[in-house]
């Protein structure tokens, strides 16, 4: 099982090429954390990750698919946070067979 | 193809018996399967074992596209190739394995790949449709074929020690139809591919032979579940809709397996996913997308997943072909220097250029990002320090594109001292040093 982020963070799974670029299966980051800043933040630690992974991956929360909003999207009472103890999945594609 | 069959021989009662046994399966569940016809567009690691247990299970017609032969490196994981069968189209020695396994269904070749102008000639005939191929140009094509002919999709694939599997379009809805019911396809999930530098193919990243046997097992189990509760027919006008029939939240099945540990962080994870997005490019409420259109040229699909982002390409001057380095070498007029080999550890343990220093790009793409963010002196990034901060850095990758990429991160970091310093990478990689230099270096 993957481990149990610490007090007041969420983790986030890298699958397939996010594994890669991160050399991670695993990390946890500091909730809550408004879903719209989520690539900005990811971007900030793995420089050029965002044009490699994330602009084509799909995320989930907690097993759920979520759409990831636009960088400019205005913060509200409705958006999505990412919750402590969350768990946040990074999917890109995968083509071979 | 034939016509529908009612009852079962001796035979077949004798050949199905174990799985007609199963609750929910039964003589009926059996017959729907010996009607149905089952395309599986690829013959390599998902499509052996696809193909071999919906042979076994009795699906009456099954058809096969590729256009490839069979390779000594397939062996591993295309498990219904075979030794003496190195050379042999796919198509051709997988049906010749079927045919051992079950002689009774139909086996339908299709010796070449599929193309924007043949794909909906290819599909139409067809009840469930596999995607098993290799690329995402392909892929794209195959959903977007799949919306326009109303046709269930079963799509799988792998990587290196990654298997993703998810059943689109299923039950079959009208492209624009977009309401909760309605389900995703392709492009729904996956909207833009990977830029080409990321895009990798089992011949480049590898793969593990379980996992991709893996997946492409559960799209034959996925495609029989289709074709025995009927979930590939449009649900009849009126018909009410059982919360069975009607796949509202369709699962993104991943398998991911770690060779480090046995126990692994975690293996298989099933995602729910969204339905069909309202402004889906394929199936959404505006679309475009015509059958003619695909035949014609449009989209273009290679375009699609080719052009997505500029790959990086060094000038001429900041390259050096692997003959040449090999001639400065021998007669010292590079003089001392850093030859970085940025191929994953387990390329480089075959071997490498004598004095070259392991660098995985991966590795290397974190700490620059690293020594970005934190400030810190990029001479980090070097192995090791030469006497002089003028020694030029020669990069190799296997194929010749990484190392442009690491020449240009290096360049931006200011390792060059403002050009004082050459930093050049080898043109085409290991691949061309084996080419043109080393015949023996054991590049794979």
């Amino acid at each position: 099982m993957t481990p149990k982020p610490p007090a007041g963070h969420f983790n986030i799974l890298y699958f397939a090429s996010a594994g890669s670029y991160t050399s991670k299966n695993v990390e946890a980051f500091p909730a809550p954390l408004p879903l719209r800043k989520l690539f900005a933040m990811l971007e900030e630690r793995y420089n050029g990750i965002r044009k490699s992974v994330l602009d084509h991956s799909l995320v989930t929360i907690n097993l759920n698919y979520v759409d990831v909003p636009a960088d400019n999207a205005e913060a509200g009472p409705d958006e999505v946070m990412i919750q402590e103890g969350d768990e946040v999945a990074i999917i890109p594609p995968v083509s071979s067979g | 193809m034939g016509s529908t069959q009612k009852s079962l021989s001796k035979e077949e009662i004798e050949r199905y018996s174990r799985q007609m046994i199963v609750p929910g399966m039964g003589k009926e569940g059996q017959l729907r399967l010996m009607n149905a016809k089952v395309l599986i567009i690829g013959a390599g690691g998902l499509g052996c074992p696809a193909a071999q247990y919906l042979a076994g299970a009795g699906v009456g017609t099954i058809g096969i596209v590729d256009g490839d032969s069979v390779e000594t490196s397939n062996l591993h994981r295309q498990v219904a190739h075979a030794t003496k069968r190195v050379g042999m189209l796919k198509v051709d020695s997988l049906i010749t394995h079927l045919i051992e396994i079950n002689p009774l269904p139909v086996y339908v070749p299709y010796r070449f790949d599929l193309t924007p102008q043949n794909a909906a000639q290819i599909i139409k005939p067809w009840d469930v449709i596999l995607d098993c191929t290799d690329n995402p140009a392909t892929r794209y094509l195959i959903s977007d074929v799949c919306v326009l002919l109303g046709k269930p999709l079963v799509s799988a694939a792998s990587v290196q020690k990654s298997g993703q599997l998810i059943v689109l379009n299923c039950p079959p809805t009208p492209q624009g139809v977009v309401n909760k019911k309605a389900a995703p396809c392709y492009r729904c999930c996956f909207k833009k591919p990977p830029p080409p530098s990321a895009q990798t193919s089992c011949g480049e990243a590898g793969i593990m032979g379980p996992v991709v046997g893996m997946m492409g097992v559960a799209q034959a189990g996925e495609a029989i579940k289709i074709l025995v509760s009927q979930l590939h027919m449009p649900p009849k006008e009126g018909e009410e809709v059982s919360p069975e029939k009607n796949l509202v939240q369709p699962t993104l099945l991943i398998y991911t397996y770690d060779l480090n540990s046995a126990i692994g962080p975690y293996s298989f994870r099933a995602l729910k996913m969204g339905g069909r997005k309202k402004d889906c490019f394929a199936c959404g409420e505006n679309s475009t997308l015509t059958l003619d259109g695909i035949k014609s040229g449009n989209p273009n699909y290679v375009q699609f997943c080719g052009n997505m982002t500029q790959s990086t390409n060094l000038a001429p001057e900041d390259r050096i072909t692997a003959t040449a380095y090999n001639e400065k070498r021998r007669n010292g007029e590079l003089g001392e220097h850093i030859l970085l080999d940025t191929r994953e550890k387990e390329h480089f343990s075959f071997g490498s250029i004598p004095g070259a220093v392991n660098v995985p790009f991966s590795k290397f793409l974190v700490k620059a990002s690293s020594i970005k963010r934190e400030g810190n002196s990029p001479a980090e990034l070097l192995p090791m320090q030469p006497a002089s901060d003028e020694a030029p850095i020669v990069v190799v990758c296997r194929r010749g594109q990484d190392s442009q990429e690491v020449v240009e991160k290096l360049k931006e970091l200011g390792l060059d001292n403002g050009g004082k310093r050459k930093i050049m990478d080898i043109v085409g990689g290991m691949k061309a040093w084996r080419d043109e230099v080393d015949p023996d270096f054991p590049f794979i």
